[in-house]
């Protein structure tokens, strides 16, 4: 595996995308995945326990500096940013919202870029404002790999179009696509 | 320093520069940030430098210890306010439940302690809980900021407008009695809130440990404040809290903040299942 982590970025539209992904992707998978979606900011339960029904993976929404693990899939909690702190630790944080959202994808995906660098690889699904676009350019930057969902079957094209007027992007994949791709990363 | 321009958030700060800024202050002011969680602490400063247009660490060293007020400022912009009044109604009908009854209980006077204000969101969240609840005149509330600024901000009683809406709805999960807008004027614009809820309150200047700490403190209040220092100063920092509580006294983090025992912590016991809320082990 050439790759340190996976991190996803959607709003809660994209929900079911995610599920499909995480059902697909091995159990023995080695490397964390990182997951920052837009969600409602005063339910904090739920969401987890939704996604974890057909989850391959274990899912956490990480306590602050929790420390991150191969094989598990991290989500952002409810009003929280998430960052990727020093030492391969989560950082929450309650700064300003980032395009109206926190969690912002922007902000998970910028230091998970500048912390796995070009062992990233950075999925933008379907959503609805901007928030992504500025983080998955960073993991370009970064040589990191950078992977849009095809737009043509986004119920809301605006995070996955944004991402790509932005970045100059390495795959542009339905879901059916991205889930073969991932399911050869092991 | 380290320029990334382009239509960005912000320009990256590097860790050098970072480094340079921290060192500064320490020498000069009786600050420490050290010990900071390294991320949120480098965008808080990228957040600076973008808001007063500094290109260069150099000129933001400058101003730093040229001028004190300038530092005040600094450290009001530096220091992350709360999200909104009554974030995670379902602590603070715990709070109106059982918290505040069980403080209440065994004496005339209880003192409540909230370090690292920022905001004022969570005192008057607090006031006007225990204004609802005839317990306002009893409480011995004190509030340790870093920044005068601070201080200033919170007693004038001024309120983000961003932030009403959720409060209100906040405000109204966490069963309060009326509307927040009870509390709260709108003219020309600008939210305020009710300052006579605060005014038997006791404002304390505070160093990055949060010192002065008040002694025999009831109640701590200090969500989401952790996430903001690394685990070598969220150790010291819950020594700390230990120490100025009484042993039956509460504190209580942020949701996502753990005392867990990876830190070596066995200084306190959970004892709410949904909620952050500890007492301290005696």
């Amino acid at each position: 595996m050439i790759y340190k982590a996976i991190v996803i970025g959607g709003s809660a539209g994209s929900f079911q995308v995610v599920t499909k992904i995480l059902n697909a992707l091995p159990k023995n998978l080695s490397i964390p995945v990182l997951l920052s979606m837009h969600r409602l900011k005063h339910v904090r339960s739920g969401f987890l326990e939704a996604l974890s029904l057909k989850s391959n993976l274990p899912i956490i929404e990480p306590d602050d500096k929790e420390q991150i693990k191969p094989g598990r899939a991290y989500l952002a909690p409810a009003n929280y940013h998430m960052y990727i702190e020093m030492g391969n630790r989560i950082a929450l944080s309650t700064e300003e919202p980032v395009h109206h959202s926190r969690p912002s994808i922007d902000l998970s995906f910028i230091t998970a870029a500048q912390t796995y660098r070009d062992k990233l690889i950075g999925i933008i699904l379907s959503g609805a404002n901007s928030d992504g676009a500025y983080g998955l350019q960073k993991v370009k930057e970064y040589n990191g790999l950078t992977i849009v969902q095809d737009p043509s079957e986004c119920q809301v094209r605006t995070m996955t179009e944004s991402a790509m007027r932005l970045t100059k992007i390495d795959h542009i994949f339905t879901t059916e696509q991205l889930i073969r791709f991932l399911q050869k990363l092991n | 320093m380290t320029l990334t321009m382009n239509k960005s958030i912000m320009q990256e700060l590097g860790i050098v520069d970072t480094r340079n800024i921290i060192n500064t202050i320490t020498e000069k002011y009786n600050y420490d940030f050290s010990d900071y969680a390294l991320i949120s602490f480098k965008r808080r400063l990228e957040k600076i430098l973008e808001s007063y247009n500094l290109k260069y660490t150099d000129v933001l060293i400058n101003k730093l210890v040229g001028n004190d007020r300038f530092f005040e400022i600094f450290l009001d912009a530096l220091a992350v306010p709360s999200t909104e009044m009554f974030r995670d109604p379902s602590l603070w009908r715990i709070m109106r439940d059982e918290i505040i009854p069980a403080i209440h209980q065994d004496s005339a006077s209880f003192k409540i302690w909230l370090p690292n204000s920022v905001s004022g969101d969570e005192l008057f969240s607090l006031a006007i809980l225990l204004h609802e609840m005839g317990l306002l005149n009893k409480a011995q509330i004190l509030v340790s900021c870093m920044s005068s600024v601070s201080i200033e901000t919170i007693r004038s009683g001024v309120f983000s407008n961003s932030k009403f809406e959720i409060s209100s709805d906040n405000y109204i999960r966490a069963n309060g009695e009326f509307e927040l807008s009870k509390y709260v004027t709108l003219k020309d614009g600008i939210f305020t809130r009710d300052t006579s809820l605060i005014q038997n309150v006791t404002f304390i200047k505070q160093n990055s440990f949060l010192e002065p700490v008040p002694p025999s403190v009831k109640l701590i209040l200090f969500r989401n404040k952790m996430i903001y220092f690394n685990q070598t100063l969220q150790g010291r920092i819950y020594k700390t809290l230990y120490n100025a509580l009484t042993s039956n006294g509460f504190l209580v983090i942020g949701t996502k903040e753990s005392l867990n025992s990876h830190y070596g912590n066995n200084d306190f016991i959970k004892i709410s299942k949904t909620e952050s809320i500890f007492k301290p082990r005696t």
